[in-house]
């Protein structure tokens, strides 16, 4: 037990982990309440579009000398209008005009990164060290996150009418292209809010992965609210000690958990189907139609 | 109206009194749903207006509360979202503004009067069809609606359901609510509908008293020909 203790106690002491700690569970706070509406908007595949498109901003504003954060949100917001112009006056299929506009911005980026002197600069932003963060990076982290989950709690209601009928949402005034902004800005927010602490490309796994496994265990908004912030912020402080102490690179670390978790959740939830179709079909005698070979797809 | 090149609706004059039950029947693609949605200001007409109490609403800036109930399949019924918050959707309020107690005891009032008043915390995940078409109408109601536009809310409901949903609206035409429901059940549209709009391939080929026009030969003969091919 006092091992134990020890292994997840003593890294805090210093002060660097107490830096790391607190962004990335602020980073795990803010990512999973942004990934469940991700999920459920089915906004996956721009997410990570969006990931990968914030490099050219961050680049850009390095060239440059300015904010990081605020190139990697103008490279968001771009992207984002990008999209949007693709598809609705060039009618572009929506995953082609994510897929074009995501991965030029991305080459743009890794050309903006390789024009830099520190040849670690992209493995940097990539995939980020919560290690290194200083005391303000973690105060921008901070607001940032607490931007992201105001916005997050204030929009619940109208998020909730139009992502479940936004035909009715419109109907009853509300104005379903600004809700999806408003959440494709807060979801650059959050991405932007890891991009210190586990880098863009592991950002997105923080919006992603808590809010799958949120999916699989909750059983309301709440409780899927609950169960995605848990998850979060434990992939957090068990990937910063497994990377502190087996010496891995944290925001990796912090993301492979975050996955694990998603394949706990799955054997966790669904561990009596898989059960009873091996049982079913090595038994041979009786079957259940719901499992029946061809109501699943197979040939007789 | 139009989608495309392709016409969805032909001009089409419609007069609706207040207090009227309106059937609207056609084949699938018939432009059913285009007029319901041309009324409630969904899809901009190519021409003409909607005229509400002398209001014209292109812009839905009138005083006249329309309450839509879009098909089923429209919405999300994989997401685990409370009955209570889906309902509450049906509310007009300020976008930042979070519900009150006022939209609680509104949301209530509104599931109770579908005879869902206890359900108001359980996730629509885990509703029946008949449930959930009822939760579409509790939402339409907590608009206290003066016009009520419904797109084939009878569409795989039991018998018991489908009584349910009629005697609902026939208490809100009682009330004085205009109702404008487009269905395929011609048995219902006889029972609960006062007046039947007949449309094919985006004409209007019969308007009139439900009896007169489903007991028109021609009308029946289109309605079934086009629904079962």
């Amino acid at each position: 037990m006092t091992g134990w203790w020890s292994w997840a106690v003593e890294p805090f002491a210093f002060e660097f982990m107490q830096r790391a700690l607190l962004a990335t569970v602020t980073m795990c706070v803010a990512a999973p309440l942004c990934g469940i509406w991700a999920l459920s908007r089915r906004l996956v595949y721009l997410t990570d579009a969006m990931s990968h498109g914030i490099l050219a901003g961050v680049a850009g504003a390095s060239i440059v000398g300015g904010s990081l954060l605020v190139g990697g949100l103008l490279a968001a917001v771009t992207m984002a209008l990008f999209v949007s112009l693709l598809v609705v006056r060039v009618r572009i299929p929506e995953d082609g005009a994510i897929g074009v506009v995501g991965q030029g911005l991305f080459a743009l980026g890794v050309i903006g990164v390789s024009l830099q002197s520190d040849p670690k600069a992209l493995s940097h932003i990539l995939f980020g060290n919560p290690l290194t963060v200083d005391q303000a990076d973690v105060v921008i982290d901070v607001a940032l996150a607490v931007v992201v989950v105001t916005a997050i709690t204030v929009l619940r209601p109208v998020l909730v009418a139009t992502t479940f009928d936004p035909l009715h949402a419109r109907t009853v005034g509300l104005k379903v292209g600004l809700v999806d902004a408003a959440l494709l800005v807060t979801l650059s927010l959050t991405m932007v809010t890891g991009l210190v602490t586990v880098g863009v490309l592991m950002a997105v796994t923080l919006v992603i992965a808590p809010a799958v496994t949120a999916r699989l265990l909750g059983h309301s908004l709440n409780s899927m609210t609950a169960v995605a912030v848990a998850s979060g912020v434990g992939s957090g402080v068990a990937g910063l000690l497994v990377s502190y102490h087996a010496g891995l690179p944290t925001g990796p670390t912090v993301a492979l958990v975050a996955v694990l978790q998603v394949g706990f959740a799955a054997a966790w939830t669904r561990p009596a189907v898989g059960v009873r179709r091996v049982l079913l079909r090595d038994r041979g005698g009786h079957r259940d139609p719901a499992y029946s070979p061809t109501v699943l797809g197979y040939p007789n | 109206m139009r989608y495309g090149h392709r016409a969805a609706l032909h001009p089409t004059d419609l007069d609706i009194a207040v207090g009227q039950s309106v059937a609207i029947v056609g084949h699938n693609g018939s432009g059913k749903s285009s007029l319901l949605r041309a009324l409630c200001g969904l899809e901009p007409a190519a021409r003409g207006e909607v005229i509400l109490h002398a209001q014209a609403c292109h812009h839905r800036r009138s005083d006249v509360e329309i309450a839509y109930v879009p098909q089923r399949s429209d919405a999300r019924w994989d997401l685990s979202f409370a009955v209570g918050d889906v309902v509450a959707a049906g509310r007009r309020r300020p976008w930042w503004r979070r519900p009150g107690r006022a939209d609680r005891a509104a949301v209530a009032d509104a599931l109770a009067s579908v005879g869902l008043g206890d359900l108001a915390a359980r996730p629509v995940t885990e509703l029946s069809g008949g449930q959930a078409q009822r939760v579409l109408l509790a939402r339409a109601l907590i608009q206290r609606p003066d016009v009520m536009i419904m797109d084939e809310p009878f569409t795989g409901l039991d018998p018991s359901t489908v009584d349910t949903v009629v005697d609902l609206l026939t208490r809100l035409v009682d009330d004085g609510t205009s109702v404008c429901c487009a269905l395929h059940e011609l048995d219902i549209a006889r029972a609960a509908f006062s007046r039947t709009v007949a449309l094919a391939d985006g004409t209007v080929v019969a308007d009139g008293d439900t009896e007169t026009v489903l007991g028109a030969v021609g009308v029946e003969r289109i309605f079934t020909r086009r629904a079962t091919t």
